[in-house]
């Protein structure tokens, strides 16, 4: 019942990106824009995935790698290289961050029926910040729940320090 | 109120019940009005003839909502009477209460959404605290302004939460409940004051307030329900529904359209003729109609309405964005008018309104600072009125002497300063300044003296409270240090390190709890409002001759002056109020500890050598000091040597926060946006120096 519920709240449009072979997908809504890859100001006492702030015309955001906080072999940034600025609400404030992915494939219009819960893969594997696996055409897209993937995110200074 | 009219009024309200009763069993009209004439009349003896005059215009109503009506009518009155006091205190300073009144609700609100997380983690006593404070703030506030009723009752709630904070009772879902109650009452009562003294018509809230802080007491007095494990039906004890009387038909709600009733000033002419029986009920139905003072009290409404719109509060976030676009424009303004393809344009209109554009900006750019910019006298005067009041309550007698109430502040600082100096100013009063037995004994004067100072020095602005009482007694700030589990008995403080302590959350040295302080909320949210300014608060204190607390505050929060250093790829902007030089040293300068160079001869004086590199784990390599740069910072008169790559140059940069996520960080104030682009991170000279405390504390340990 609640998975169903879960799932029914996931339909929509998808931003798909890849990462390290694998697919993921991003709510669209969430989405604010994407950027090239640029310079980052490191700040210090932050995990290492944490890769600092840049300068969005005026604004400070924080950029996570999303290689990093998923512990996926790193590779250097290359010209596909992008920054997806997402707007996540916490705590019921918005709050933009942006997230280091190897490249964006595409926008997917994803159906309940293509959704199905992630399975349970017990202690072995944290799948918490999973909505779901959506199967299009043979591929599987892990779809994100980006308020829970980058909750930890928007604290983390406070508990590294 | 005092204790005798108090319980005239208890008793009336009693007679009033029964009256109701009476009216419901024996319906005979005669009876009836004879006993309300009886209570009107006892109320006439007792100098309250508007009431008398109320009820009595009610004696002939229909037998059967008689009961109701007087009953309403008793609890409106008694609910005006009850606020006559806060309504007048507040209507006192037009621009005080406005302020007042937007800061309470301000407060109320964030105490609202922090009691929601409180109720998610009730262990968290960060949260627990950040309700604490703010509530101590309104109802200090409140009780500045004079507003009795509400003071006294936010000091109920302030004792459950007080209790809480202590450890003495566990918050749990009814507590969480209570406190939300009252918050929402708080609110309801205070916009009902302000409607009040606007000459609106009000509302009646003293059933709910009287059955709330009951509830309150009985919860304190129960102790915690989490304690209580479920006990079967705590509810039963909190009902908040205004209890009915056995006797009495419930008292319903009053409408708000029973009563168009003037709260103070001008009491309509009818109620002041006390008038025998007859011909009052004769004038009843004019009464009861909506009567002519309904008129005026509009007006005045409406008066006193565009007083308190003449002022409009805006978010700072707003202001800071403009005044962050305004500075955009100029830069962008001056890179045209300076751009050389302009220069061949020989066009005189186009010169001509290039340099009324310029005109323009730069008056924009002027007017948004000085949007930002309030002189202090308002908060001075504030802390004038703390300072009478708080006389009074102690019977410390005091002369306050302000300086410099003309001295313009941003407008942020004006704001976040206030809550510090009110704390300050009460401390003062209350640890400061000793009674007059006392100062005659000391051979001072018998009234007691305070200054409130605010002046520029260099580019900064110090704001000094000082009095010319007993002094920071170190001897009891110690043992207190040590009771309360701070300190170890054998630990050895210069006076600078004992007067420090009183920042410590929690730390308080007074005797016995006290309206005016002794909670312990106090000096440490001095301490964390004026860190969040980028000041500095020092302490001077001679025994017997009084304390200075002096404030040091930057001239404004948007700008910052920096000098812009390198280390590895990185760029950083250290503020320059804390950079006391910057040097490459000799190398004969440079001493070498366990063949680490650890110290750096300035001057005279030893200064330790830290690595930016190392401080922040950029994964640097070490540069020799003598072939780098060194930054002597310094803060609180404690000098760190940080060894850098290289000066880039000094630049004014615009502060912008990093935003939550970074709010833990250490060592970093903000970033700055530098000109290619990119971010640079300030540095916090404090901060810097804490951060190497810490890692010297754990290295003997690794």
């Amino acid at each position: 019942m609640s998975d169903e519920m879960k799932n029914k709240s996931a339909a929509g449009k998808y931003l798909t990106f890849a990462l390290a072979q694998e697919e993921y997908g991003v709510p669209v809504l969430k989405v604010r824009e994407i950027i090239k890859m640029m310079d980052i100001t490191g700040v210090p006492q932050v995990p290492s995935h944490v890769k600092g702030v840049i300068n969005l015309r005026g604004k400070v955001i924080p950029i996570v790698d999303l290689r990093l906080k998923f512990n996926l072999p790193t590779q250097d940034y290359t010209e596909r290289t992008c920054i997806i600025v997402v707007e996540v609400e916490l705590q019921s404030r918005r709050v933009m961050l942006g997230m280091i992915v190897d490249y964006v494939s595409e926008v997917l219009n994803i159906s309940n029926d293509e959704i199905e819960p992630m399975p349970d893969f017990g202690e072995r594997l944290d799948t918490e910040y999973m909505h779901g696996v959506a199967k299009i055409k043979g591929t599987v897209k892990l779809l994100l729940d980006l308020d829970k993937v980058l909750s930890a995110d928007t604290v983390f200074a406070r508990a590294a320090a | 109120m005092d204790q005798t009219r108090d319980a005239l009024c208890n008793d009336i309200e009693h007679r009033l019940g029964r009256i109701a009763c009476d009216a419901i069993l024996d319906p005979s009209p005669e009876a009836v009005a004879a006993q309300v004439d009886a209570v009107a009349a006892d109320l006439d003896a007792a100098g309250i003839p508007d009431a008398a005059a109320r009820l009595r215009a009610l004696a002939h109503e229909p037998i059967e909502q008689l009961g109701e009506r007087l009953n309403a009518e008793w609890g409106d009155w008694r609910a005006t009477d009850e606020l006559r006091g806060d309504v007048e205190a507040l209507g006192g300073d037009a621009e005080l209460s406005s302020m007042f009144v937007a800061e309470a609700l301000d407060h109320l609100g964030s105490i609202e959404a922090t009691l929601l997380k409180l109720e998610e983690s009730p262990d968290d006593k960060t949260l627990l605290n950040d309700v604490f404070r703010p509530f101590h703030t309104v109802k200090g506030n409140a009780g500045a302004l004079g507003l009795v009723t509400v003071q006294h009752f936010a000091h109920t709630v302030e004792s459950l939460l007080d209790r809480c904070r202590s450890g003495k009772h566990q918050v749990g879902g009814v507590e969480i409940d209570i406190v939300l109650k009252s918050v929402d009452l708080l609110t309801a009562l205070i916009t009902d004051i302000a409607g009040r003294s606007a000459g609106q018509v009000g509302k009646n809230l003293r059933a709910e307030r009287l059955a709330l802080i009951e509830a309150l007491e009985q919860l304190m007095a129960e102790g915690s329900s989490v304690l209580r494990q479920e006990a079967p039906k705590p509810a039963a004890a909190f009902n908040l529904e205004p209890e009915p009387a056995a006797i009495a038909p419930p008292v319903p709600q009053p409408t708000p359209t029973v009563v168009p009733f003037t709260p103070v000033a001008a009491q309509p002419a009818p109620v002041a003729v006390p008038t025998p029986a007859p011909a009052v009920v004769a004038a009843s139905p004019a009464l009861a109609a909506p009567p002519a003072p309904a008129a005026p009290a509009a007006a005045a409404a409406n008066q006193n309405q565009s007083a308190i719109d003449a002022t409009v509060k805006v978010d700072t976030r707003k202001l800071d964005g403009l005044v962050d676009m305004v500075g955009e424009l100029v830069i962008l303004q001056s890179l045209i008018h300076e751009s050389p393809a302009l220069g061949r344009v020989a066009d005189e209109r186009l010169t001509r309104n290039l340099a009324q554009l310029r005109r323009i900006t730069t008056d924009l750019q002027r007017g948004a600072m000085s949007m930002r910019m309030v002189p202090i006298r308002q908060t001075f005067q504030k802390m004038a009125r703390l300072v009478r009041d708080l006389s009074r309550k102690s019977g410390k007698q005091v002369e306050l002497i302000l300086v410099g109430e003309d001295t313009e502040l941003d407008r942020k600082v004006v704001e976040d300063i206030n809550d510090p100096l009110m704390h300050m100013v009460r401390n003062s009063m209350d640890h400061g300044l000793e009674p007059a037995e006392k100062r005659l004994a000391a051979g001072k004067r018998e009234v007691g003296r305070m200054w409130l100072r605010a002046f520029h020095q260099g580019g900064s602005i110090i704001i000094e409270v000082a009095d010319d009482g007993g002094g920071l007694n170190k001897e009891r700030i110690l043992q207190k240090a040590i009771s309360q589990g701070m300190l170890t008995a054998d630990q050895k403080l210069t006076d600078d390190e004992i007067h420090q302590l009183i920042f410590k959350p929690g730390f308080s040295t007074a005797e016995k709890v006290t309206e005016i302080s002794g909670r312990g909320v106090g000096m440490d949210v001095v301490r964390r409002n004026i860190d969040a300014l980028r000041g500095r608060i020092d302490i001077a204190s001679t025994p017997g001759a009084g304390t200075t607390i002096s404030i040091k505050l930057p001239l404004t929060l948007a700008i910052l002056d920096g000098l812009l250093i390198a280390s590895g790829a990185e760029r950083f902007v250290i503020p320059t109020f804390a950079v006391r030089e910057s040097l490459r040293p000799l190398p004969e300068h440079v001493h070498t500890i366990q063949g680490v160079p650890r110290l750096v001869q300035v001057r005279d004086r030893l200064v330790p050598l830290v690595w930016l590199s190392d401080l922040f784990q950029t994964g640097n390599v070490r540069i020799n000091p003598s072939e780098a740069t060194v930054v002597v910072i310094e803060d609180d008169a404690r000098m760190v040597g940080l060894v850098v790559d290289r000066l880039v140059g000094k630049q004014e940069v615009v502060v912008k926060s990093l935003g939550d996520a970074f709010a833990g960080v250490r060592g970093v104030a903000g970033g700055a946006i530098l000109g290619d682009g990119r971010i640079g991170l300030i540095l916090d000279a404090h901060g810097i120096v804490t951060l190497i405390d810490d890692s010297e504390a754990a290295a003997p340990a690794a």
